[in-house]
């Protein structure tokens, strides 16, 4: 794709250079991406009204939107041409489920930023174990958004109160299912935390209540996910593997 | 069920005719008037043609057909003394219709029940051994198989409605949460996300637009909880998860498990009430602008719901006080409800940094 073809949002800023193959960078790409300017992102959603809106208050808000899709196969083809740092995803899309598309995307090099209108609490454990790390209502104020989005592209995790109770309730059902080896497990520590996000406790009102730093509350909440994708994704290979050994 | 029962019947009914017939051609040059035998034979063909016909149409007073059909069985073991010799019934020839007389017991089973069932085998029974001089042991185990039939296909029926009934109820409400799924989706896709746009652009606009917004927001949130709301399941046990839905929105988050939390209806909806009571506290004393947060955790033996305020709060003794002092509030209303329901509630409080209750029930 040429520059001309770009997305209207595109600042024609553009971090990882030219003439290279994307995110050949050499570096790790978001700690790379985060500091050189506006961060990129992409926002997929079916409703062009919600889209466009979005995408105007966040270009407004100093990010680089580089480009829209209404559904899962055009994200995928956007995604290639514009390497986004950060895209902010719908979960009832047309085609493609949720979690399909996310662990399709997040085999690059980039962030998902759930923004769903969604409570179907299933969709939404569901992309977050593909492989989304942040998520956010649609009724989220638009400062909200935008300390959103910038929070994903540092590479941290998003939690809403409502995430928080979904990733408990996980890892409760991955426990009382019985105790395989490869179950992951909370330790005290992230429980804590997780509760405390649950009941609506900021990371800064987390952090004073246990004498922990901001930045330790957030490893610990973004180690919860990370538990549940590795598991996820092993479990995706097994199968695979199986599949391919019975044939 | 019923009408599967009925056909069972028919086929038995038929079975036995058929082995009541070789007995009877085999032993007639033994008996002590043939053609009673052959006549007796005519009366249950026919009576079988006619049972078959009757019980295969749906008719809800079917009783005094039952009845018939019995006084039919018990007349043909009667009529074994007239047609038979002495000496073989003595010594333990079958009854005229054998078996086939069983067939009249299992209709009064498949229509009335195990009592119907049962009187019929102990009418039949009690024609069995007024047809004999001695209880013999046969005609004994005779007796007992009668009344067992009587009694085990009346419970059948019974059970089998019983299954047909819920299984029908499980569809229907499968079909009910089908649609109540897909219009949520519906809902979801379109007005949901309408009214999150104006709650947003109205707030960001400001003055009577940030009023619209803000209005749009609520509308927004009560619709969400009404489309998440969960159906009652079919069983005794709730899914704690929608009773407390409604109570989501505004200033109130509600954080859940993904999958379904249940509980008996009883503690649910004591530990709903308890939440719903929290939250009137939160409005009432928390101050205008705390928010609410209602978390659901369900640890198997033992199901948690916290609800935390970002208001005022107050101080640690304040509870005690307002008890000894006879206002009993959150006492009666939090503690005394899940008390009464088997669980347990508590409240932690201090100045400026809001309220928790966590209220607990034990599976």
């Amino acid at each position: 794709m040429s520059r001309d073809e770009r997305e209207p949002y595109d600042t024609g800023h553009e971090p990882y250079g030219t003439g290279r193959e994307p995110y050949e960078t050499g570096r790790e790409p978001y700690e790379a991406g985060a500091g050189d300017g506006p961060v990129r992102v992409l926002v997929v959603d079916d409703h062009p009204m919600w889209r466009d809106g979005v995408a105007r208050d966040l270009a407004e808000a100093g990010f680089a939107v580089v480009g829209t899709a209404g559904d899962g196969a055009q994200a995928l083809r956007v995604v290639a041409a514009t390497r986004p740092q950060v895209v902010l995803l719908d979960l009832n899309l047309p085609g493609l489920s949720g979690a399909e598309l996310i662990a399709r995307l997040c085999a690059l090099p980039l962030r998902v930023l759930v923004l769903s209108a969604s409570g179907e609490r299933q969709d939404v454990l569901d992309a977050m174990k593909a492989g989304a790390t942040g998520y956010l209502v649609k009724s989220a104020r638009l400062e909200d958004l935008v300390a959103a989005v910038r929070a994903t592209a540092a590479g941290e995790a998003v939690f809403t109160p409502g995430l928080a109770g979904l990733v408990l309730g996980e890892y409760r059902k991955l426990a009382a299912a019985g105790p395989e080896p490869d179950t992951p497990r909370l330790t005290a520590r992230e429980t804590e935390v997780l509760r405390l996000v649950a009941k609506g406790l900021t990371y800064p009102e987390i952090a004073e209540r246990l004498v922990l730093s901001p930045r330790t509350v957030q490893n610990h909440v973004r180690n919860t996910l990370t538990k549940l994708q590795l598991r996820n994704k092993a479990q995706l290979v097994r199968y695979a593997l199986e599949q391919g050994l019975d044939e | 069920m019923v009408a599967q029962m009925w056909r069972a019947t028919a086929l038995f009914r038929l079975v036995t005719l058929v082995y009541a017939a070789v007995l009877i051609l085999r032993h007639r040059h033994g008996y002590a008037h043939p053609p009673g035998g052959l006549l007796a034979l005519a009366v249950m063909a026919g009576w079988t043609a006619l049972a078959t016909v009757v019980y295969a149409r749906p008719a809800p007073r079917r009783r005094w057909f039952v009845a018939a059909d019995v006084l039919v069985a018990v007349a043909l073991v009667l009529g074994t003394r007239w047609v038979d010799t002495d000496f073989h019934i003595d010594h333990g020839a079958p009854t005229l219709p054998v078996s086939w007389a069983a067939a009249s017991v299992l209709a009064s089973a498949v229509s009335g029940g195990p009592w119907a069932g049962l009187a019929g085998g102990a009418v039949v029974s009690a024609a069995d051994v007024a047809e004999r001089t001695t209880l013999a042991p046969n005609t004994f185990n005779g007796v007992v198989l009668l009344l067992i039939t009587g009694v085990v296909g009346g419970y059948v029926v019974r059970l089998g409605v019983r299954a047909e009934t819920a299984v029908d109820r499980v569809a229907r409400l499968e079909a009910a949460t089908a649609e109540r799924e897909r219009i949520a989706r519906e809902v979801h896709d379109s007005v949901l996300q309408v009214l999150a746009l104006m709650s947003r652009k109205g707030r960001e606009l400001g003055g009577e637009a940030g009023e619209l917004g803000r209005l749009a927001g609520e509308g927004e949130a009560a619709l969400r909880g009404l489309v998440a709301t969960a159906p009652a399941t079919a069983s005794r046990e709730v899914d704690l998860r929608g009773l407390l839905e409604p109570y989501a929105g505004g200033r109130v988050t509600l954080s859940c498990p993904a999958d379904p939390v249940p509980l008996p209806s009883v503690a649910a909806r004591a530990m709903a009430a308890a939440v719903g009571a929290a939250l009137d506290n939160v409005r009432r004393h928390a101050g205008a602008d705390a928010s609410g947060w209602v978390l659901v955790e369900d640890e198997g033996a033992v199901v948690t719901v916290t609800v935390r305020d970002d208001g005022t709060g107050f101080a640690a003794d304040r509870l005690a006080r307002a008890v000894e002092e006879g206002r009993l509030g959150v006492a009666q209303s939090i503690v005394g409800r899940m008390r009464a329901a088997g669980g347990a509630a508590e409240v932690t409080s201090s100045p400026g940094r809001g309220t928790e209750v966590e209220l607990r029930v034990t599976r």
